[in-house]
């Protein structure tokens, strides 16, 4: 066994540096395809991290009419927390929005000092499970006697939602037209590379090897030439992405993007997998049947 | 080969009605003109091809009835010498002969063991890290039977072993040859060499338009 694997590493070395040249073109295709598939990863992983982001904040905010009776406050809470699609009520008390304020501005607190009375009102913020529901709510709850005015994200949040939808799907269908052309790719090499060597895999057949193996070396070539690409676009990828995102962090320091640890597993693993599967399932699809007839 | 019906896709009739029995440890020659046959019938029996019609049984296993993935295993019991050598002109003539045994999973050091053995009978011994390019026709042939032969087959399938050669070395071939039937390997000639034929003396089977037309032993290429 152990034997055969040495044979097999050893042949598909030699048909590496026999055509080597073919090899290298194969390698650098391959990896430029992995670095575009890579780049769609990266940019539907934030997406993704940034779509979780907005989706944690989707709340609408009602503001209440001022000197609302608590009896009327309670009563509409209760109601809106009923709603469909509603996540999540909370009921933030004019005090408790005077002191929020506060404490965003910090060192400017000297602004409220001179205020004679809260003008804030009170308000309701409601979370909602899906961004779909947060119009329809919204439009809901503003019908309400004591509700002054409502307030969310509304149609910006919803077209960035969509624009990010749409090109996580685009996304998908690219990185699948991609993987559909390298297949094709690492299809043709090692077809051509099996033509070169041809008459080996005559002679092999003639002398009674078995028809995996002859497949093995090739299928190792392929997973070789798979690995050492996805390592390449990856080592590329993830020195790229340090130096975009740390750009990106010095003109918008609070943009949320997926962390560097996080991405270097994820990606990493996608492309070694991706590359290494591409290799082998190319070298399979060119050597579906060995003959052993009519040599 | 009982009742043998070769007729190959553009309607030529290659072999017709072919009834041969070789038993084992024999030698014969297989003669008649280019286009008689020859080449089909000994690719029928390593089941490079298989009959339109009829059986062809090779120790004993019916070749219609083997299973591809079996094959591999009946080409272990055969050793095929062909017309145009088919070496691997990249690799020396030790590694010729070794390629044989390791892709049917020998140990390293029995190949090394049976190689050398092979080349020491054949004579290429001192020749062993020398690439096939730069052997004459003679010793390309005899790395080809070297090659056939290291597995211990037994059959041997030789297809114009004495094509291009010169009487001498021709000879030198069959010799060889005959060295290799006396250990106890079947070997089936294919050969239009008149000279050769009628010196050795052996079983002649000659063919010709894909018909037996005679099988005598003892025999001289022509009637």
């Amino acid at each position: 066994m152990i034997r055969n694997i040495l044979f097999y590493i050893k042949e598909a070395f030699l048909s590496t540096k026999k055509n080597s040249i073919i090899s290298l073109a194969t390698v650098i295709c391959l990896t430029a395809t992995l670095i575009i598939v890579g780049v769609f990863l990266i940019i539907s992983f934030n997406i993704d991290v940034f779509i979780t982001n907005i989706e944690s904040q989707l709340t609408a905010i009602a503001y209440f009419k001022d000197n609302l009776p608590e009896a009327e406050v309670q009563k509409l809470v209760n109601e809106i927390s009923a709603l469909k699609g509603v996540k999540e009520v909370h009921y933030i008390s004019k005090e408790e929005a005077l002191q929020r304020l506060r404490e965003d501005l910090a060192e400017h607190e000297d602004i409220l000092a001179g205020l004679p009375e809260n003008p804030l009102p009170s308000s309701l913020e409601i979370k909602v499970y899906e961004t779909d529901y947060l119009e329809e709510i919204a439009n809901l709850i503003g019908q309400y006697k004591g509700v002054e005015e409502v307030n969310y994200g509304g149609e910006l949040t919803r077209s960035l939602m969509m624009i990010f939808n749409f090109i996580r799907k685009a996304g998908v269908g690219i990185v699948l037209v991609l993987l559909t052309i390298s297949i094709l790719i690492m299809f043709s090499v090692i077809k051509i590379s099996v033509h070169s060597r041809e008459q080996e895999i005559e002679i092999m057949a003639l002398v009674g090897a078995t028809s995996w193996f002859i497949r093995w070396p090739f299928i190792i070539e392929g997973f070789l030439k798979g690995l050492l690409s996805s390592l390449v676009a990856f080592f590329v990828l993830s020195k790229a992405y340090k130096y975009f995102i740390n750009q990106v962090r010095e003109i918008i320091p609070f943009m949320p993007m997926g962390m560097e640890q996080e991405f270097v597993i994820k990606v990493g693993i996608l492309l070694v997998l991706l590359g290494t599967l591409i290799g082998i399932f190319g070298s399979m699809l060119s050597l579906r049947k060995i003959s052993y007839e009519e040599l | 080969m009982f009742h043998v019906f070769k007729t190959f896709p553009n309607k030529i009739h290659a072999l017709w009605d072919i009834n041969i029995h070789i038993k084992k440890g024999e030698f014969v020659f297989l003669v008649g003109p280019t286009g008689a046959g020859k080449t089909t019938l000994l690719k029928l029996v390593y089941r490079g091809i298989l009959p339109s019609k009829g059986q062809v049984i090779v120790d004993g296993v019916n070749l219609s009835r083997l299973k591809l993935p079996l094959v591999p295993y009946l080409r272990r019991e055969i050793g095929i010498v062909f017309q145009d050598f088919k070496l691997l002109y990249d690799r020396n003539v030790f590694e010729n002969v070794a390629f044989s045994l390791r892709v049917v999973g020998t140990k390293n050091i029995v190949i090394k063991q049976k190689v050398n053995e092979a080349l020491n009978i054949i004579g290429l011994y001192q020749k062993k890290n020398t690439y096939p390019h730069l052997l004459s026709g003679g010793e390309q042939q005899k790395l080809c039977i070297a090659r056939a032969v290291v597995s211990r087959p037994l059959i041997l399938l030789t297809d114009e072993p004495t094509g291009n050669l010169d009487p001498e070395t021709s000879w030198e071939i069959m010799k060889l040859l005959f060295k290799i039937n006396i250990w106890g390997t079947t070997v089936v000639v294919a050969s239009h060499d008149k000279l050769m034929v009628d010196k050795a003396q052996k079983r002649v089977i000659r063919l010709e338009q894909g018909e037996v037309v005679s099988d005598t032993r003892k025999g001289i290429y022509a009637k």
